[in-house]
Order: C-alpha cells, then sequence, then structure tokens
C-alpha cells in the first residue's frame, strides 16, 4: 500500500511534486476542448480522491506519512480515467455526498444532483406543516429513485408515523438504492420497488400521503449536446425525456390524480422554466379541479426547477 | 434499458475491496475558505431584527449568487461545484463555504456564519436620550459598574457563549454614541479606562470597534 506526505493531502497536488498527478492537470485541457474541465474543480476533486483513499491516520508510525489504502499507481489509473476520459468523479470514487449523506453510486445509476436536495426540503415543510393531523400511518413515494437519494433523505424527514415506498425500472438502480437505504439503516422506513412508475404501488392506490420525482426530463434532441461526464457515462434511461423532454412528467401528473390521497402532496424536478410553466398550466386546467396551490417552485440558480401542489 | 452493469465495477470501492468512504471529510479545513473579511463590508444600521429569523426566513432574504448563470443545470450537468456563497441582500454581507463535498452542507456553514456576520455587523438604533443597558449587556460589564445591580450575577467573559449578544448590544451603543468611549462609559457607569478593558479582552469586538473608529478618523484602542 501506498504512503503520502501529510501535505499533499493536505494541498492536493503540492509535494507531489514532479509526480504524474499535476502532469494530469497539465494534459487535462486540450486547447479545442469545447467543454473544458476547470482544473480549480480538478484540483479539488484530486484532493477528494487522496481522502477517500487515506487509511487510519492515527496508526501511521511517522506523522507525516499518511497511509493509503491503495496503491498510488492505481490510484493513477483511475485518476487518468477522470481526466482524459472524463468519467464522472462520482464514479471514479463510487459515492456521492449529498446533503448529509453519503451515497453509493455507480455507473448505470444517476449520480444525484445538488438542485434535488431541494426537494427533501419541500417535503420536510410539508411533514412539519401536517404534524398533529390524523393518527395513521403515512405513505411517501419516490418515483424513478435511482440511487435511492431522495428516498433515503425522506426516510429522514417523514417523521414517526411515515415511511417511504421508492420504485425504479432499472435494476441496477434498484440495487443501488437498496444498498444506500441500508447503510443509513432504512431498511423498516424505506422500501424499493422494481418496476415502471405506479405499477409496483397498487397496494397504496389512492392512500399516498406524499409523491415526489426527479424522472428523466431532457428532450432527447438535447441528449448528443450533453457535457460528457453526463452523455457518455450516465444511463439514458435516467435522462430522457422523450421529444419534449415532458414524456413521464406528463405520465406522474396524470397518474398523482389517482394515486395521492385528498391533500396529498407532490413535487416534481423538471428541466426549468418553460417545463414548470407548462405543467403548472397543465395541472390546473387539464386536470381542472384535481389539484391545489399548484406552483413553480425556483431553485437556488432563480431557475423554476420544481412543481409543488396538493391533490384537492 | 440502462447499461446494466455488475455493482463490482464501482472503481475505488472495489479497488479498497471495501465499502466507499463515508467518513465525514474533517481532515480539510481549509483556512483560505473564511467567510468574506471583515473589512469589506461596512457596519449598518437596521431597525430589522436578523437574530431572531429562522434558518428559512433568512435564506429567503438571500442570494445564492454561486450558481447564477450557469446554464441549464439540474440532469445536464456533472457539477461537482458545491461551493455556496450567500449574499444577504437588504445588508450585501456576503459569507462563503466550500469546504465540504456537499451543497447541502456548504450552504448550512455560509449560513451560519451569515448570522455570525449579520450580529457583528447590523447595529440597532439606540436612542440614547432613553438609554437603558439591556439585561445582556449589563452581565458583560465589570461588577464595578455603577448601574450593575448584584442581580446581573457574575461578570461574563469572551469565552462564555452568552458573550455574544452582550457584545451586540455593547456595539450598538458605541455605535450610537459614534465610537466615543467615554460617552459609551458614562452611559454604563464604568470609567473610560475601564471600559477600554473590556472592549480590548475580545478581538472581534476590538476590531469593529476599532473599525468604527477609523471610519470616523479616531485612533484606534490598543
Ligand atoms: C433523473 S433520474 C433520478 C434519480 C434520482 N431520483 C435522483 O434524483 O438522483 C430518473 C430515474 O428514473 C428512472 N426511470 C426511468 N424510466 C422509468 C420508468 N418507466 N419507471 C420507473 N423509473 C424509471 C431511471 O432509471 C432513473 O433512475
Amino acid at each position: 500500500m501506498g504512503k503520502l506526505h501529510r501535505k499533499t493531502l493536505e494541498t492536493g497536488v503540492e509535494g507531489l511534486g514532479d509526480s504524474y498527478f499535476t502532469e494530469s492537470l497539465a494534459l487535462s485541457t486540450p486547447p479545442d476542448d469545447p467543454d473544458p474541465l476547470d482544473s480549480n474543480l480538478l484540483l479539488r476533486e484530486l484532493q477528494w480522491l487522496l481522502q477517500d483513499a487515506t487509511g487510519d491516520v492515527g496508526r501511521s508510525q511517522n506523522p507525516d506519512l499518511v497511509p493509503l489504502r491503495a496503491d498510488l499507481g492505481d490510484l493513477y489509473g483511475l485518476w487518468r480515467e477522470r481526466v482524459l476520459e472524463r468519467r464522472p468523479f462520482q464514479y471514479v470514487v463510487g459515492c456521492e455526498h449529498w446533503r448529509d449523506l453519503v451515497l453509493w453510486v455507480g455507473e448505470g445509476v444517476l449520480i444525484p444532483r445538488p438542485e434535488t436536495e431541494v426537494v427533501v426540503d419541500l417535503v420536510r415543510e410539508v411533514v412539519i406543516g401536517r404534524s398533529g393531523r390524523g393518527d395513521g400511518e403515512e405513505v411517501w413515494a419516490d418515483l424513478g429513485t435511482g440511487s435511492g437519494a431522495i428516498a433515503v433523505g425522506m426516510g429522514g424527514v417523514v417523521g414517526e408515523r411515515g415511511r417511504v415506498v421508492a420504485t425504479d425500472l432499472s435494476e441496477v438502480a434498484v440495487k443501488v438504492a437498496r444498498f444506500n437505504v441500508e447503510r443509513y439503516a432504512l431498511k423498516d422506513k424505506v422500501q424499493i420497488r422494481q418496476g415502471s412508475w405506479f405499477e409496483p404501488l397498487e397496494d397504496v392506490k389512492g392512500k399516498l400521503t406524499g409523491l415526489v420525482s426527479n424522472p428523466p426530463y431532457i428532450p432527447s434532441r438535447n441528449l448528443p449536446g450533453l457535457q460528457a461526464e453526463v452523455g457518455r457515462y450516465e444511463p439514458k434511461l435516467a435522462l430522457d425525456g422523450g421529444e419534449s423532454g415532458m414524456d413521464h412528467l406528463i405520465h406522474l401528473c396524470e397518474g398523482s390524480v389517482s394515486y395521492l390521497k385528498p391533500g396529498g402532496f407532490f413535487a416534481f424536478e423538471t428541466n426549468g422554466d418553460e417545463q414548470s410553466e407548462f405543467l403548472v398550466d397543465f395541472m390546473v386546467s387539464k386536470l381542472e379541479n384535481s389539484f391545489r396551490d399548484v406552483k413553480a417552485v425556483a431553485d437556488f440558480a432563480g431557475i423554476k426547477r420544481f412543481v409543488t401542489g396538493f391533490r384537492s | 434499458m440502462a447499461r446494466v452493469i455488475s455493482l463490482q465495477c464501482f472503481s475505488l470501492a472495489r479497488l479498497l475491496q471495501s465499502r466507499p468512504s463515508v467518513r465525514p471529510t474533517l481532515l480539510f479545513h481549509h483556512p483560505r475558505f473564511r467567510p468574506i473579511s471583515a473589512s469589506s463590508v461596512s457596519s449598518s444600521i437596521s431597525d430589522e431584527d436578523y437574530v431572531s429569523l429562522t434558518e428559512e426566513e433568512l435564506m429567503k432574504q438571500c442570494e445564492m449568487d454561486t450558481f447564477k448563470a450557469s446554464g441549464p443545470g439540474g440532469q445536464h450537468r456533472n457539477k461537482r461545484e458545491s461551493a455556496v456563497r450567500l449574499r444577504h441582500v437588504p445588508t450585501g454581507i456576503v459569507s462563503q463555504a466550500v469546504e465540504d463535498r456537499s451543497q447541502h452542507k456548504n450552504r448550512a456553514s455560509a449560513l451560519a456564519r451569515l448570522r455570525t456576520l449579520l450580529d457583528l455587523k447590523v447595529r440597532k438604533t439606540i436612542d440614547l436620550n432613553e438609554y437603558e443597558p439591556p439585561p445582556e449587556l449589563l452581565q458583560i460589564l465589570p461588577k464595578k459598574s455603577t448601574i450593575r445591580g448584584a442581580d446581573s450575577g457574575p461578570q461574563i467573559g469572551p469565552n462564555n457563549s452568552k458573550f455574544a449578544s452582550g457584545m451586540q448590544a455593547l456595539l450598538d451603543l458605541i455605535f450610537a454614541v459614534n465610537g466615543s468611549v467615554a460617552d459609551a462609559a458614562k452611559n454604563l457607569g464604568l470609567s473610560t479606562g475601564a471600559l477600554s478593558r473590556l472592549i480590548l479582552s475580545d478581538d472581534s469586538l476590538r476590531m469593529e470597534v476599532n473599525e468604527l473608529r477609523s471610519s470616523k478618523g479616531m485612533r484606534p484602542l490598543k
């Protein structure tokens, strides 16, 4: 196993001196790349890579040396994939830090995005608002759960009486989501089921207290132009929203009519302003009288990223 | 269907032959990522009581300008940029956090820093004609203060967590008397020397007072 100077760990590359890691930074941005890697970000990623590969610092004999859990040469192999092949950093290290969670991710499952962290906050607000009302069990659903990010996050906020059922069509996603649920000891609270959207939810039809989803919403024609890390590595099943990008969103809005109980809450993530405005209008006018308080909610960049509301 | 790849291929996790790291990233406390230096924001007066705002209310007053103009976002981007920069719109105070790998946690740190800055930077207006030091201020005054009753208990020093609120109230007063330590001391039943010693006993208090004094063309306390 390798050893590393503590200083390297703290600064990322300084201290690796003339080694190949620094060289890779220079390689990272060919002058003609239309979508270049940002070297500041790369530096930070390198630091994180070393962090994740660090062994038990407390047991090192020499206080200046930090034991590594992997061989430096192997780490360099991973780093090359990151830099030259644009493999997403999260797939390289096998995890993503999301909210206060560290979720296992890998090829075949979408890396959860920071924007989506807000979905859990939206749910939490509703749970707090409802507290004291009713006394039965409350079932929440996360459709297209991917790594299980939203489902695990919700498991922590739905309260004593709440439980979560999450679905995904992808076998890999179901495996990863189950793993993440178990890692956070939420097995009794969060159940992962394989199947298409509402299909695995017959037993809770009309009984859902809340329903959230971040379904694929990118218009098919935009898929070829995606950032290399996304387009080359992340599953198309997790991104492709059909011609307008809204095939799945519309299906979910329609399904909510029959799966939510009266007063039940929904929140969907969308591609942004245009889709959110369309959906608000769609739910108010086309699915008339089924929903109330339907509105678009902005993300931190000011883009209308979510549509929320309640079943009448 | 998604590319079905067995879980075995997850790289570093496999390389390490163990689960991916779940250790919080305690090793890294970057000294360079401090909130914006005090000197770049001058104090402002406000009747708004920011201290009592909840997290959500405070957040609503902020712009999170890190991600402005960053394209469509969401599923389109692999964004390792988890840094958060908050701008508190009513006061213009900025705080940021980039040390964590999750945006959520950086937002919480940035918000906590913003609170500290607001405490330090935003002064309440005081009517000197009817001034009565609030109890939290009395608590940090030395016993010899003539207006400090026995019921104020022992003097609270800078290491006590209650010191901060007393310090806010003291800064409000010093601000109201335009930085004059002598005038503030009179209002507190103390000698100028005793109040100076109190101010010098805490670094952030001293810096705030001196910043105000230098903006009024006065000598700094040393
Ligand atoms: C954009 S990803 C969101 C993943 C996760 N919820 C998150 O926010 O990180 C969309 C997810 O929907 C799943 N999906 C696609 N089609 C589906 C279907 N017909 N039924 C259920 N899930 C589906 C994909 O496998 C993918 O995991």
